[in-house]
Parts: structure tokens; C-alpha cells; sequence
């Protein structure tokens, strides 16, 4: 079994793995971490979604060696140092973005790549971002809505630090 | 402080759009489904199952798969029905024509002696990892004897089809019939207008984000089912009377988190009683994890309805009958509930929110070798709702009249509730000429025109529909029971037996218990999903909220009689004398008081418990006006939703914000089973084609979202001490029709009108296209 070292939420990991574990698994096995949700299969669901290095993949497709030297981030690592909710994650309560909150995690990660990405998309934009990702509570209304109010949150908080 | 709390309170209450207070964990990843529960030492389930659509099971071969590393125990359908393992029982509720019980096969944990649908489990891999479990599975060896399969029920019913169970020689596992033939022959042979549409209401796929999971142990003796369900009682019942030597008291049913249900995760399934059954014989954790692929292939599908409908109608466009004859496709082992579904619940609302004089409907479940129907949102109600809104769609065609205007001669006037239906249900309350009016303002249907004349100028077909109808909740279960607990560190635990699945149920009866108990919202619990604490009917048929939601209420005014009580000895006052405000009681015209909590910490337990229930008189009847615009690219046969408004009466709403949610998100779905969705097995091998998600299309969050939305809450409930009508599954039943008739309206003006009247669902750019076509060349 191979040893891989990887930085998961800003911590080192070094941990084996079968070389066909996939990334998904070993974050919600080994590492504990069961915000990253499998909702299907085929990769079709997003639910999986984490960042790697920063941009949005979907975890049930990555292998675990594949993130050696990486560094991943997932939906338990967003919130703030100080534990106060990202401004995605506030959105989104704000919003009534989320109903059952399986597919949450992996909207949030996906959305996160995006508004780093494009800090401030359109409602196209925004739902052309997360098409990758399924719901079947909340028709997507108050998702896109969640994500643009978080847009204009991180908007303000760059003024302000700015300012600051 | 009292004054800020009581202030706290009103924002907190009822009526307001609190915030979710199962938000926070959920976003932070601190959710707690079924397979985020790894106990030490777990073993896990695979599920081999059968790829060929009927026939004998000789035998399973299990050597190979016995002998992998890690396997812990292979068990087949013999092996299970040698331990006494009963299969899941049907009611007597229901009769075929030749007044035998509903005829059925049995449904096993495992199949035995025979398989009738592909993917129904036959051989449980128990292992020590669930890679090793799945490769043993893949390693069963059934040895079936192909039989010829049958996936349409027409077929099914047609002399020397397969037959699937031997007291159903012609497939049909019960029939009803509702009305009163004679009359609707005579109101059609006098009728001004008859229409008829041939409707098919496809197979859909609920499709809960998360798949069915399920997590067993053995504690002191007990058995501990840990699952993704709606109804945690049913499976505890359930497992009980299947697995020998257990009594209902000897199994407890936990529920955690549930990632979204919509009706399929209600009752139980073979996979639960084989897991439990594997959790005792083994004695050590024993989880499953269903793969997406094994919820499209046993989960139960929903919907699956082939029906002719008839309207007569006299010259003024008034209904005088209405004839309905359906075949449901209910699969190979249909349950109780699914015939309920289709043979009665449906038919409740068949007349709608019209008043029509005489039905004659004749209804029958029949079997073939798919995949069992059960609960999928809406549940027999979109269907009976689809064809009486296409009917009236296309009488208003026939007739020359606005739809809109069509309906309004025929609807229930608000002086006729109570109102007594063709199927001797009662609406309680209602206002259906006032809620079409608001959706008609609401939608600019008399602005359509113009837009329409904009649409074409954009080279696109622009029609509009109208769905004006209402539904039927409840569940017919309509007493629940609370339990409450006031702690003594500041806390009310609150006990229901109804089930979050993300409806955000625990949010409104926070938001009502803080109505009684004045406290900050955050000191509300709200418990469910243990059977050790609450035991009821579970969350299904939008019954939560009028049911449990009640119970909540007369509980916590127990709860606070109860401390009243308690607060007269402490303060040595008459209990007729303190009043409670804001969690504090206080002696009236006096500063003498105690606060609930220092008043709980003071009890023996140092808490203050009650418990109280409460019962609705009958079902809530939501209704709704929803009016949807499209536009058809006629280049492709591309449908697009260009606006969508809705008005809706749900009584009472206890938080807008989650209203609106469950009524868009509802819709969502409803749109797809117009636009996309369909579970398709191929008609000669009867696979599943439609399989994953790739095959299977689901909304994606590039659809159509700008909905308006309004409820008049100006209607209450009557049969309910909140005043509420269900909401969960309302959108999802206007969707469909009102979608498909704004299709087939444009397609209408376009010059194709018969064309596009013979359309079926999902209306997918080929069909729409083909029908331009076809309807243009005079097919």
C-alpha cells in the first residue's frame, strides 16, 4: 500500500492507501470526514465535491493517490478560523439554500471554486457552475440565490478590508 | 429582559420566516446520515442481484463468493425461508373482480423459487469491508430458467401474457370501481360537447439525493436499526413480524439525518429486513449502502399510469360527467399502499376542485415484471390531477372558451363547504374562484398575447397553461403525540413520531412551540427518529405539520399548565394567580416570579416533563391556481419554461420562507416528469434502461427558477386546531399539468393541436418536434 502525504483542511495528512481507494473514501473513512456525501455512482451527483488545490472535482473520481502532495479542501474546512460560518455557508441559511442538506456540502465546494474564480457571476453564470451538481429538494431557486448573496457579501467584505 | 424575550419570541414565532435551525450542522458538514455512522468492528452488505427479469430460481450457487478473503456469511432466499423469515405482508383492503384479496406475490427479503423484476435481491454478501462485499456479490451464480417477461400492463392483462403470481392468471392484482355507471352513460348521451384523451403518467424515479442506507446491531438483547426512512415505526413493525423471535419491543428504529424521501422512503424494504436479520445472526454492526444504481433498480418507482378520460360537458361548457378507465403499472411486488395509491387515494381528488355531478371510474393495478410502484410524491393525486387539468384544457379547446374561463363555470363555490365530492370526500375549507382569480393577476394572463406575439417575433411558440386544483393530506392518520421536557440547563425537548427528511419540519414546530413557550427559539429541541421515544405513522402525505404540528401545540400548553402547577407551590401563590409570559411565571400585579427553567432545575430529574396529543377531524385540502408559460423552439421541439406564478392556499403558514421552498422545489419536480423524466425498461428483456444518473434526467440547476409565488392565508383550515393545510407535495402536482398544457397550447397554435392533444410525457424536444411535424402534414 502506498503512503501518501497530503494537506486536508490545512492539516497533514500522511496515512496509507489501497492504490484504488478513492479520494472520497479516504476522506470519509480514514480521515473521518462524512460531510463529503456519495450520491451516486456515475460521478453525475456532485454531492462528492471537494476542492483540490482549489478548484472544485468531484471526489468519487479522483483516486487518493492522485492528491499526494495536494491540498484538499472540504466542506469542514470552510467555515472560518475564528469559527464563524464562510460567507457561502451564511448565504445559504440566509437564503433557505438547502432543504435536506445532502447535496449542501457539495454545492458549497463547487460554488466556492467558482466565486474565487469569478467573483461576481450571473445567475447564468452561477447555475452553468453547479449544473454538475444535482438537488432534488430545492429546484436550484434559492441555491443560485444563496451563491449571489454570497457573491455580494465577499464583495463587501473586500471593500471593507480595503477600507481597512 | 422579559419585554426582550417576549420580543425575541414574536420574531421567533410562528408566521415569521425564521431561519432553519437544522441549518448550521448540515453546512458545516456535521450531518449525521445513516452512512456517516461507522461503529468499530462493522461488517458490510452487498446485495447480488437478478439480471434476468422473471423466471425459476433453481438455485443460488454461493461457493466462489464464500470463498473470497473477508467474506463473513453469504445467505440466500432458501436459507432465509428456512430460518422462518416471513415475507412482507399485503392487506386485505383490496379485491380483484372475482372477489379474491389483492393477488400479489409475496414479497421476500431475498427472492425464492423465483425472480419477476431485474435487480431484485436473491444472495446477501455480508464482509469485512464493503469492497470485499461487492466483489463476493458479483461472484453469486443464480441459477434461474428464463422465463418470457412483461413490462406493460396492457400486455400483461392480454391472454397468454406471463403470468407473474398464480391468483392473478390475468396479472391483475385489484380493481375498483367508484361512481355511477348508468348515470355518466345517460350524461354523456345527452351531452354538448364529449372530449377524450388517451394520458400516460410515466414511471418516475423519486430520486432522494441520498440513497437508501441502512446501519444494524445487537445492544443488551435488542435489535438497533439505524436507517434513512420517513417512517421509523412501519420498520420497526415491520422487522418484527418478519424475523422470527422478535417482538416490537425487542427492536428499536433510529433515524438521523435524512437526505430527501418524497415518498420513497416510506415502509419497508427487503434489504431492511436482511440486514437486521444478518446484525442478529452475526452479532456484530452490519451496514448497507445502497449504490444509486440499486435505488433506480428497487427502490420503489412512483407514478405509472396508462388512462382513457372522458368529460362530458353541456352547451355552456358546464361538466356533466366524468368517465376514467386506468391501467397502473404497480410492478412485481406491489405493497398495499401502492394499490392504495392508485385504486383510491387518486381517485379522492379525481373531480378536483370542480363540481362535477357524476364519475364512473374504473381502476386496476396490474402486474409486470418492473420494479414495485410505491409513494413518490404527490402519490396518486398528480395523476388523478393530470387528467381531469388535461380534460378541462382540451374541453375549453373544443368548446372556444379561455381555459381560465371554463374553470370558472365549474368550480366548488366557497357556499358550497363543507363540500361533499363524487367520491364522498369533504373539503373543509376553500375559495377556488378568489385562487384562480390571484393566480390569473398573478400570471397576466390577459397580458399573454403580447408575449406571445414577442415570442414569435423571436422565432419561438409561445402557449400558456393553467392548473387550478387541490389535493388530499393527511395520510389518514391524523392523531399524534408529543412528549416535552423542560430541563433544568435551559432546554425544551420536544418528542414527535413524524419525521424530518428536510422539509425542515423541525424548524416550524420550534417556531410553534416558542408561540407557547415565549422562549428564545434556541432553546427548543425538537427530537425524532427513535422508536424508544415516539412511536406514529411517520411523515408521509403532507400530514407533518397539521398533525405533529398540532400535537406540538397542546403539548407545550400541557406543558405549561403543568409548570403552572408547579410554579404555585414554589411561589406559594394560587396557581389562578400567575400569569406566564416569555418563559417566566409571575404572580400577578406583583415582581414575585420564576423562570420555567430555574423552576424545571428545582424538579426531582430537574426537569418538568408532559405529554399531550391531538387530532385532526379529517384530511387538509391545499389547493392552488399555478400558471406556467413556455416557449418551443420549432427548429428542435426544445420546450423552455419562460414563467411560472402560483397561488396558493395552504391555510395557515407557519414559516413563508419554508413554504415557498416546498412549493418551488416541488414544482422543480413537477417540471421534470413534463420535460424529462422517465424510467424506461426495454419492453422484450424488461431491463432497466434508465439506470443512472446520465440515462435518468433530473432537473439540473440551469432549468427554469424565476417562480412567483403567493399563499393567501386568508382560508384556515378547519379540521385542524393550527388552521394549516399540507404543503410538501402541492407544487409537484401542479407542475405537470400546467407545464404539459402550456405546451400543448403553443404547439395548439401552431395549427397541430391533435398532434400535440396526443403527446405523452416526458415532453422531450424529439417528441414536441415530431408532433410539429407530423401535426403540420396531416397525420
Amino acid at each position: 500500500m502506498p503512503l501518501i502525504a497530503l494537506r486536508v483542511n490545512g492539516r497533514g495528512v500522511e496515512t496509507d492507501v489501497e492504490t484504488q481507494t478513492l479520494l472520497v473514501d479516504l476522506l470519509r473513512g480514514p480521515l473521518g470526514l462524512t460531510g463529503t456525501h456519495v450520491g451516486c455512482d456515475t460521478s453525475q451527483c456532485g454531492a462528492c465535491t471537494v476542492r483540490l488545490d482549489g478548484r472544485a472535482v468531484k471526489a468519487c473520481s479522483v483516486l487518493a493517490v492522485q492528491a499526494t502532495g495536494r491540498e484538499v479542501e472540504t466542506v469542514e474546512g470552510l467555515a472560518r478560523p475564528d469559527g464563524a460560518l464562510h460567507p457561502l455557508q451564511q448565504a445559504f441559511v440566509d437564503a433557505h439554500g438547502l432543504q435536506c442538506g445532502f447535496c449542501t456540502p457539495g454545492m458549497l465546494m463547487a460554488a466556492a471554486c467558482l466565486l474565487e474564480e469569478h467573483a461576481q457571476p450571473s445567475d447564468d453564470e452561477i447555475a452553468h457552475a453547479l449544473e454538475g451538481n444535482l438537488c432534488r429538494c430545492t429546484g436550484y431557486v434559492n441555491i443560485v440565490a444563496a451563491v449571489r448573496r454570497a457573491a455580494d457579501a465577499l464583495a463587501a467584505e473586500d471593500v471593507a478590508g480595503a477600507r481597512a | 429582559m422579559t419585554a426582550g424575550l417576549a420580543d425575541e419570541a414574536r420574531r421567533f414565532g410562528s408566521g415569521q420566516a425564521v431561519r432553519r435551525i437544522e441549518d448550521a450542522a448540515l453546512l458545516q458538514g456535521r450531518g449525521r446520515f445513516t452512512d456517516d455512522e461507522a461503529p468499530a468492528g462493522a461488517l458490510f452488505v452487498a446485495f447480488a442481484r437478478s439480471g434476468v427479469a422473471h423466471g425459476r430460481l433453481l438455485g443460488v450457487d454461493t461457493a466462489a463468493a464464500r470463498a473470497l478473503p473477508g467474506v463473513v456469511a453469504v445467505w440466500t432466499g432458501d436459507d432465509l425461508v428456512a430460518a422462518g423469515v416471513r415475507p412482507i405482508p399485503t392487506a386485505t383492503t383490496f379485491r380483484r373482480a372475482d372477489g379474491r384479496p389483492l393477488a400479489a406475490p409475496p414479497k421476500r427479503a431475498l427472492a425464492h423459487g423465483a425472480v419477476r423484476y431485474v435487480g431484485e435481491p436473491l444472495a446477501m454478501v455480508v464482509a469485512e469491508s464493503r469492497a470485499a462485499a461487492r466483489a463476493a456479490a458479483a461472484l453469486v451464480e443464480p441459477r434461474i430458467e428464463a422465463r418470457p417477461a412483461v413490462t406493460d400492463p396492457a400486455q400483461a392483462m392480454a391472454p397468454g401474457a406471463p403470468v407473474l403470481c398464480d391468483e392473478a392468471p390475468d396479472n391483475v392484482a385489484a380493481e375498483m370501481r367508484h361512481g355511477d355507471a348508468a348515470a355518466v352513460d345517460a350524461a354523456f348521451a345527452a351531452a354538448a360537447h364529449r372530449v377524450a384523451l388517451d394520458l400516460v403518467n410515466q414511471r418516475l424515479a423519486p430520486s432522494p439525493m441520498e440513497p437508501r442506507s441502512v446501519l444494524a446491531w445487537t445492544e443488551g438483547g435488542r435489535l438497533v436499526v439505524r436507517l434513512s426512512s420517513q417512517m421509523p415505526t412501519a420498520v420497526r413493525n415491520g422487522i418484527a413480524d418478519a424475523i422470527p423471535g422478535l417482538a416490537q419491543a425487542d427492536v428499536r428504529v433510529l433515524v438521523g439525518d435524512v437526505g430527501g424521501g418524497f415518498g420513497m422512503k416510506t415502509g419497508l424494504y427487503p434489504e431492511d429486513i436482511a440486514v437486521a436479520w444478518a446484525a442478529r445472526q452475526l452479532g456484530r454492526p452490519v451496514k448497507w449502502q445502497a449504490e444509486r444504481v440499486e435505488d433506480f433498480l428497487s427502490a420503489v418507482h412512483g407514478r405509472d399510469v396508462t388512462s382513457r378520460a372522458e368529460l362530458a360537458l353541456d352547451a355552456d361548457g358546464r361538466v356533466l360527467a366524468l368517465r376514467v378507465r386506468s391501467l397502473a403499472n404497480v410492478g412485481a411486488y406491489p405493497s398495499t399502499t401502492a394499490v392504495a395509491i392508485q385504486l383510491l387515494i387518486g381517485p379522492w381528488v379525481t373531480t378536483s376542485v370542480y363540481d362535477v355531478p357524476a364519475i364512473d371510474l374504473h381502476l386496476r393495478a396490474v402486474l409486470t415484471n418492473c420494479a414495485p410502484t410505491g409513494p413518490y410524491r404527490g402519490a396518486g393525486r398528480p395523476e388523478a390531477i393530470y387528467l381531469i387539468e388535461r380534460l378541462m384544457d382540451a374541453a375549453a379547446r373544443r368548446l372556444g372558451l379561455d381555459p381560465a374561463e371554463l374553470r370558472r363555470r365549474n368550480l366548488v363555490q366557497p357556499a358550497q363547504m363543507p363540500y361533499r365530492n363524487a367520491m364522498a370526500q369533504t373539503y373543509d375549507s376553500a375559495d377556488f374562484p378568489s385562487i384562480l382569480a390571484q393566480g390569473l393577476a398573478l400570471a397576466d394572463w390577459d397580458g399573454f398575447t403580447a408575449r406571445r406575439e414577442a415570442s414569435r417575433a423571436r422565432g419561438r411558440l409561445r402557449g400558456r397553461g393553467i392548473a387550478t386544483f387541490l389535493e388530499w393530506t393527511g395520510g389518514n392518520a391524523f392523531t399524534e403525540s408529543v412528549s416535552v421536557r423542560v430541563t433544568g440547563d435551559g432546554m425544551v425537548e420536544m418528542s414527535s413520531a413524524t419525521m424530518a427528511m428536510g422539509q425542515g419540519i423541525a424548524t416550524s414546530y420550534a417556531q410553534l412551540a416558542v408561540d407557547v413557550f415565549g422562549v428564545p427559539i434556541e432553546c427548543i429541541r425538537i427530537l425524532q427518529g427513535d422508536t424508544d421515544r415516539a412511536n406514529g405513522f411517520g411523515s408521509a402525505g403532507s400530514r407533518s405539520l397539521f398533525t405533529g404540528g398540532a400535537a406540538i401545540r397542546v403539548a407545550a400548553q400541557r406543558t405549561v399548565e403543568v409548570a403552572r402547577g408547579l410554579a404555585a407551590d414554589a411561589l406559594e401563590a394560587p396557581a389562578d394567580d400567575l400569569e406566564y409570559e416569555a418563559g417566566r411565571f409571575r404572580v400577578a400585579g406583583t415582581d414575585l416570579g420564576i423562570g420555567l427553567f430555574e423552576l424545571a432545575a428545582r424538579q426531582p430529574g430537574a426537569a418538568i416533563v408532559a405529554e399531550d396529543q391531538a387530532s385532526a377531524q379529517g384530511a387538509s385540502w391545499p389547493n392552488a391556481c399555478h400558471v406556467c408559460e413556455v416557449e418551443v423552439d420549432p427548429a428542435t421541439g426544445a420546450v423552455e419554461v419562460v414563467a411560472y406564478a402560483s397561488v396558493n392556499d395552504i391555510g395557515r403558514v407557519v414559516n413563508p420562507a419554508i413554504a415557498r421552498g416546498q412549493v418551488e422545489g416541488g414544482a422543480v419536480q413537477g417540471i421534470g416528469q413534463a420535460l424529462g423524466e422517465q424510467v424506461v425498461y426495454d419492453a422484450a428483456s424488461a431491463q432497466l434502461l434508465t439506470a443512472s444518473f446520465m440515462d435518468y434526467a433530473l432537473p439540473r440547476a440551469d432549468g427554469f427558477r424565476d417562480f412567483r409565488t403567493a399563499f393567501d392565508p386568508s382560508i384556515p383550515c378547519r379540521t385542524n386546531l393550527l388552521g394549516v393545510k399540507g404543503v410538501g407535495e402541492l407544487g409537484t402536482i401542479g407542475a405537470t399539468p400546467a407545464v404539459v398544457n402550456a405546451v400543448v397550447d403553443a404547439l395548439a397554435a401552431a395549427g397541430v393541436a391533435d398532434a400535440a392533444e396526443r403527446l405523452q410525457m416526458p415532453l422531450v424536444p424529439a417528441r414536441v418536434w415530431r408532433a410539429l411535424r407530423e401535426g403540420a402534414s396531416g397525420y
